[in-house]
């Protein structure tokens, strides 16, 4: 499993497609906005966003395409002719891009400190960093299903969008819906990046575990717990529809001895 | 127990087409036995099925033990790799999916084994087709299994490659290794094989070693044969 979660991680920080993506554009987006605004409360503001937009960008989407990728490519097909299961497989990829995901995290948050002075206390930090691990989890876990839902790159690029941008817009990740209508907000309690946006904020801002920041993060974790279990269950070894069963057949099922 | 698995009556349709019909067949210890049979004739499926990548429609698969799976190695027709990830750690990552963790000194013996020992930091996808199919039958050997899956193993391969994987699949065998492959060339299956298995149409149509097959439909080799039967 160590070795599997190890090269999974090398192959990542080696993809110099991811680390544009999910370091550099961040990091640049929070300087260029930060700097453009220019205020102090809207910086907090901003750092949660950015936080929470990399987790939900670089998680979903760039999980999404690499699923799809090394199915089309027949990897899940060998895969399947091993002895190791789906849910490990799914949980050392998720591994690996959570790990990811809190290192660009602590590059964004150093960004903030320093460019912007956002101070964080130690509770806050804890706060941050625990929403980010189970963001992270969730929206991989939300990759790993979009890819399922999806045939080809141009299908797997238009459902992760279907799913992503919703989220986002119905989300207070830079912007506040106090003022939106009442079914934007009922839409965007029913969905993790909401959850998600609310504990970062709560982390940056309050600095200190509060009940309101609890709730979210177990928010968070329900999603997680729910996105994984459907990420399990619509994981597809190969292409064809055909062959479309549940990944998690019992190996007493799949293989009778004699 | 002799046998490592036993198919009973495989059946598989994908939409109209009826790939698998009725197919019944034995991988029995220490032999090599060759599929072979027309493009389209069933034998990939048939893997698959002996595999466990796809559940047959009707009829079973028995192993031999209880996870088959640890004691298997495989190599698909599509040789598929981890992007960007080089020869070496996609031997590491493969072999970990069995819980079998690798040296790099094992690794390398494995790939010096299948020619492959200047392509390790070569990131896998770059390799040339016919080095990146012996990776495949190099990630498949890396568990040290009892059976070994080949489906076509010498496909796209230059002159010298050819008698690499050939001899490979001899040492293999030497050693006591089972070897289950699919092949066109029906020169390769003579020397290689200990059984033949004729599929067309999703069903056995001969079976038996070869020259017990040549001698039964009086060939004068198995390309003879081959076209006879299968009626290409």
């Amino acid at each position: 499993m160590f070795t599997i979660f190890k090269t999974m991680l090398l192959g990542i920080v080696r993809d110099a497609h991811t680390l544009f993506w999910t370091i550099l554009f961040p990091v640049a987006m929070l300087c260029g906005l930060g700097l453009y605004f220019d205020d102090p409360g809207y910086a907090e503001r901003l750092l949660a966003g950015v936080l929470a937009m990399n987790v939900l960008f670089g998680a979903t989407m760039v999980t999404a395409f690499n699923v799809m990728a090394q199915r089309n490519r027949g990897v899940y097909k060998l895969l399947r002719a091993t002895p190791f299961s789906t849910a490990a497989f799914i949980a050392a990829m998720t591994g690996a891009r959570t790990v990811l995901a809190l290192t660009v995290s602590v590059c964004i948050l150093v960004t903030a400190v320093l460019l912007f002075g956002v101070s964080l206390s130690l509770a806050g930090l804890a706060g941050i960093l625990l929403a980010l691990f189970l963001g992270s989890i969730c929206f991989t876990a939300i990759g790993f299903f979009a890819a399922n839902l999806s045939r080809d790159e141009s299908n797997v690029n238009m459902i992760s969008n279907l799913i992503s941008f919703p989220m986002l817009f119905a989300s207070e990740a830079f912007y506040s819906l106090h003022n939106a209508p009442v079914w934007v907000k009922t839409a965007a309690q029913a969905q993790p990046f909401h959850y998600f946006v609310k504990a970062l904020n709560l982390a940056v801002t309050d600095g200190r575990f509060s009940g309101e920041l609890w709730t979210a993060l177990a928010m968070l974790t329900g999603f997680a717990a729910l996105f994984l279990a459907a990420a399990a269950f619509t994981f597809r070894w190969d292409t064809e529809r055909a062959s479309r069963g549940r990944a998690l057949y019992r190996t007493s099922q799949r293989h009778s001895p004699m | 127990m002799s046998l490592f698995i036993e198919a009973n009556q495989l059946k598989k349709r994908y939409g109209q087409k009826q790939a698998v019909n009725g197919l019944s067949l034995e991988i029995r210890r220490g032999e090599v036995l060759a599929m072979i049979g027309p493009n389209g004739a069933g034998k990939s499926t048939t893997l698959d099925l002996l595999l466990g990548l796809r559940r047959p429609d009707e009829g079973s698969v028995r192993y031999w033990c209880a996870e088959p799976r640890q004691h298997i190695g495989v190599q698909l027709q599509s040789t598929p790799f981890f992007s960007g990830f080089t020869a070496r750690e996609n031997m590491a990552m493969f072999a970990a999916f069995y819980g079998v963790r690798l040296s790099r000194r094992q690794i390398n013996d494995l790939l010096t084994r299948c020619g492959l020992q200047d392509a390790g930091k070569t990131p896998a996808e770059r390799l040339s087709g016919g080095q990146q199919k012996r990776l495949a039958i190099a990630i498949a050997m890396a568990h040290e299994p009892q059976l070994l899956f080949l489906d076509e193993p010498t496909a796209a391969l230059d002159p010298r490659a050819r008698r690499e994987v050939r001899e490979l699949v001899t040492s293999l065998a030497k050693a006591g290794t089972s070897v289950v492959f699919t092949s066109h060339d029906m020169e390769e299956v003579h020397k290689l094989a200990t059984r033949v298995i004729m599929i067309c149409g999703g069903a056995i149509i001969a079976e038996g070693m070869p020259d017990r097959l040549l001698k039964q439909y009086q060939a004068g080799d198995l390309e003879e044969l081959y076209i006879r039967l299968s009626g290409e």
